[in-house]
């Protein structure tokens, strides 16, 4: 079986991983999973293999011998719009993930996931559907509560901006990080099932800061930087 | 008085100590005598005596008689048939382009005075004029019309309301230019002067009356306020002249002097900080015994009570004062109780001069000095209450002052030892923290990474360490979820675990029941800690991993709610399997074995214990039909990790 876009083609992922047996790993679930899988180890091959053609699916670390992964998603989010991104992450944790989110990601895998959830997460991915932990939903949102004002030192964690998220937004992502299904979030908020995968890729993209004007636009309008 | 007496039989050091501080002090006042004597003498008006007319012959009870001024006449009570005095003059008209006066220093109470038969003047007119305790003189100009050339007749009708005697004092006559200035000098100390006095007293009267109303619990302010009101309305009350009856008001008038000597020693004795003595009311005694029969009795009767109780009164107070302050000079040595005594010796000392004055033991011009002498000192301590005041008003200012720059001191001490603390209490945190890291790895992540080695030292292969391994990232995942700041909301951490459960349990095919049965989930901690969420959350596992490795449940379903029965209301988690179950953890139901019976009951005895150690209460019933596990969470989660070890 091969999995196909919409265009009925197989579809293509990049994978960038430098640990050798998890890259086997993750090759294989995908492989196996119907997904044509080209695989790099290093940030030079990955951009080498992302010259050739525009995958459809960017599956990467962030440590890589040469370089660090968000410069590659950053460079593959301007060159290839299209390109869905996911981080592989070995714990899931913030600070992987949310960085790797301002920089384009829309979403993550776990090195240990079991090989039916990798393929289903790329599948779900592919769908337009991005998926987010409780702990990164937990994490977004207590930002968007907001430090103290006049905090003397900034949050821990990566640089995040909130303030595009919207209330129904933000009571999504408190319903993910208080572990509520999207069917009881959707219940509780009257939504349809089917829209909350959908704003979670909206709430992705405004994580995302696009390049560094817009940066400091957005810091200039929540008055970060005053000029 | 009493004071000093008492002081008598002391020990010697104290005695010693008394007549070295005394004797400057009496000798001091004996000084202030001296200066007094003779500045009264030096002060005595100097007359015209080029003018003077002394030789007179009076006429009293149809009897005449030569006499030479200054004369006493007896005390009488009936303003009818006056002494008259007459006498001659002689009156030159080349001698002077301006007009003659008369010119009578010092009389009492009043005159009426004639020139050639025709009266010029006639002081009863002036009420005032006629007060016997001030000194006040009186010209008349003679119209020249009346004056003959050569010899002149000049009568003097003297009029006495006892109960003193009445005084004629050299009658001068002469150039209007000549007599004028003596009489402006006269009438500047003894009534001018007296005027000013009073109306300072007024204003010092106020401002101490205020003071008092501000300041109840210092009544030394009040009694001087009194003292001084007292002594206004008795300056400027016009006094009845006879035969006006009003002798209410003269009550009033005379009653004055003993009441405000009598508030004076209050005065000293409350200034100087002794405590008033009870029995002392007496001393207000002959005042009111005064004013009480002015009130009801006719003229004369209250004056000469006056003479007789209200004199000798104010004299005692001025000596029992005396004394006070002699007293507070001993004791005190301060420049307050030095003035005032020395203040008091003056008053005293004039007082003994009218009293000379009054039994003509001292036959000078019955000049009274008393009133002047006490208004003068009434001032002179108003002004010295004021200025206490304003020093401690500035007293107060460097108070408060001083107050702000200590307290800004022990701010800063504070700051600095608050932030001190807070170092020390971050440094203990952040110790503790990472003891409780380091237990909590070594308590699940150590443990598997151990056995990971040790399987695969042992050539094993596969599944088992497969499952290790992943226990052990599930682990470490938990361990740094845990970090995480969830701001005393356990829902957040179960939302974590939730998604971790699921994902080991879908493997197995085993479906992940979830309820929440109460809205808010489970209630709010504040004093949640990442190692209460750590045991809580292990607790959970072990169930689950239970259910799926020993019980081979097909469902597990999760239950929380808040229970609130009135009280505080806390949480419970439930963990509800359908597997085979064991029985009570002794010997599982089916084919378990030894092995797996033993592991159960530790995986039991864990949960127990990492319950106790958040204060929670662990419930567990296990059948054929399934297992269910009650996490009761406590209201409060303790503070200290108290069944460490």
């Amino acid at each position: 079986m091969t999995e196909q876009g919409e265009t009925g083609e197989a579809i293509t992922i990049l994978l960038v991983e430098d640990d050798a047996p998890t890259c086997w790993r993750l090759h294989d679930a995908l492989v196996k999973a119907g997904y044509e899988v080209r695989s790099a180890s290093t940030l030079a091959e990955a951009r080498s293999g992302l010259g050739e053609r525009a995958p459809r699916v960017l599956l990467t670390d962030l440590r890589l011998p040469d370089g660090h992964g968000v410069e590659l998603i950053r460079e593959t989010r301007r060159r290839f719009p299209d390109t869905e991104i996911m981080v592989i992450s070995a714990l899931g944790d913030e600070e992987s993930v949310i960085s790797a989110i301002t920089v384009g990601a829309t979403g993550y895998l776990l090195k240990d996931a079991f090989p039916t959830d990798i393929a289903t997460t790329v599948r779900d991915l592919v769908a337009g559907h991005s998926p987010i932990s409780a702990s990164i939903a937990r994490f977004i949102v207590r930002r968007t509560q907001g430090t103290p004002q006049n905090a003397a030192e900034p949050p821990p964690g990566p640089a995040l901006n909130t303030a595009r998220l919207t209330p129904r937004e933000i009571d999504i992502l408190w319903g993910i990080a208080k572990g509520f299904s999207y069917a009881e979030i959707a219940s509780h908020l009257g939504l349809s099932r089917q829209t909350v995968p959908g704003h979670i890729k909206n709430i992705y993209r405004k994580l995302e800061v696009h390049t560094r004007g817009e940066a400091v636009f957005e810091a200039v309008q929540q008055g970060l930087i005053k000029l | 008085m009493s004071e000093i007496a008492a002081k008598a039989p002391v020990k010697p050091a104290r005695r010693r100590l008394l007549v070295s501080r005394l004797v400057p002090y009496l000798l001091l006042q004996a000084l202030i005598l001296v200066a007094t004597i003779l500045g009264l003498r030096l002060l005595q008006p100097i007359d015209p005596d080029d003018f003077a007319l002394s030789e007179f012959s009076l006429r009293e009870d149809g009897v005449a008689r030569p006499v030479t001024l200054p004369h006493f006449t007896s005390s009488r009570y009936s303003l009818a048939d006056p002494p008259l005095y007459t006498g001659g003059f002689t009156f030159r008209r080349g001698d002077v382009a301006s007009g003659w006066s008369v010119f009578l220093p010092r009389f009492s109470n009043a005159v009426e005075v004639a020139i050639n038969g025709v009266v010029i003047l006639d002081s009863r007119r002036d009420a005032n004029a006629n007060r016997p305790d001030r000194n006040t003189p009186q010209i008349g100009s003679i119209p020249s019309s009346l004056l003959r050339e050569g010899a002149n007749e000049i009568t003097v009708r003297l009029l006495v309301w006892g109960p003193l005697k009445g005084f004629l004092d050299t009658v001068y006559v002469g150039p209007d230019a000549a007599l004028r200035p003596a009489y402006e000098t006269r009438t500047l100390m003894f009534v001018t002067l007296p005027v000013v006095f009073s109306a300072w007293q007024s204003i010092l009267a106020v401002i101490l009356a205020i003071m008092w109303l501000m300041r109840r619990r210092e009544p030394v302010y009040g009694v001087l306020a009194v003292a001084m009101v007292l002594g206004v309305v008795q300056a400027f009350a016009p006094p009845p002249v006879p035969p006006v009856n009003t002798s209410r008001l003269a009550a009033v008038l005379l009653a004055s002097a003993p009441i405000e000597s009598a508030l004076v020693v209050v005065f000293g004795v409350l200034f100087f900080g002794w405590r008033w003595p009870r029995y002392s009311m007496l001393l207000f005694a002959p005042g009111l015994v005064v004013f009480g029969v002015g009130l009801i009795g006719g003229p004369p009767l209250p004056r000469i009570l006056f003479l007789v109780l209200g004199i000798p009164t104010v004299g005692l107070c001025l000596f029992l004062m005396a004394c006070v302050t002699a007293a507070a000079v001993v004791r005190r040595q301060d420049a307050a109780s030095f003035t005032l005594g020395c203040a008091v010796t003056i008053v005293l000392i004039c007082w003994v001069h009218d009293m000379l004055s009054v039994f003509e033991i001292v036959t000078d011009e019955r000049i009274f000095l008393s009133r002047l002498s006490y208004s003068a000192m009434l001032v002179a301590i108003g002004a010295g209450l004021t200025w206490r005041f304003a020093r401690a008003l500035n007293q107060v200012d460097s108070f408060a002052g001083q107050l702000v720059t200590r307290v800004r001191e022990a701010e800063e001490r504070l700051k600095a030892s608050f932030a001190r603390e807070e170092e020390r209490a971050r440094a203990a945190a952040l110790a503790s923290e990472r003891t409780r890291l380091m237990r909590d790895l070594h308590d699940g992540l150590g443990g598997q990474l151990i056995s990971i080695v040790a399987l695969s030292e042992r050539g094993h292969e596969g599944a088992t360490i497969t499952d290790a391994a992943r226990a052990a990232l599930k682990d470490l995942r938990l361990v740094i979820d845990s970090m995480d700041d969830i701001g005393g909301d356990l829902m957040l951490a179960l939302g974590s675990w939730r998604e971790r459960a699921t994902a080991q349990l879908r493997p197995h095919g085993i479906a992940l029941d979830w309820q929440v049965a109460t809205p808010q989930g489970l209630p709010l901690h504040p004093e949640l800690r990442p190692w209460h969420v750590i045991q809580i959350v292990r607790i959970l596992d072990e169930a689950v991993t239970n259910a799926v490795k020993h019980a081979e449940a097909r469902h597990i379903a999760v239950t929380i709610e808040t229970v609130d029965e009135g009280q505080e209301p806390y949480g419970v988690i439930r963990v509800a399997d359908d597997g085979k179950g064991f029985a009570n953890g002794s010997a599982p139901v089916g084919n378990g074995g030894a092995a797996d019976a033993s592991q159960t009951a530790r995986g039991l005895r864990n949960m127990k214990s990492r319950a106790a150690r958040c204060g929670a209460t662990l419930n567990l019933s296990s059948d054929s039909s399934g297992t269910r596990v009650r996490l009761q969470l406590p209201q409060i989660f303790p503070d200290s990790d108290a069944a460490v070890g």
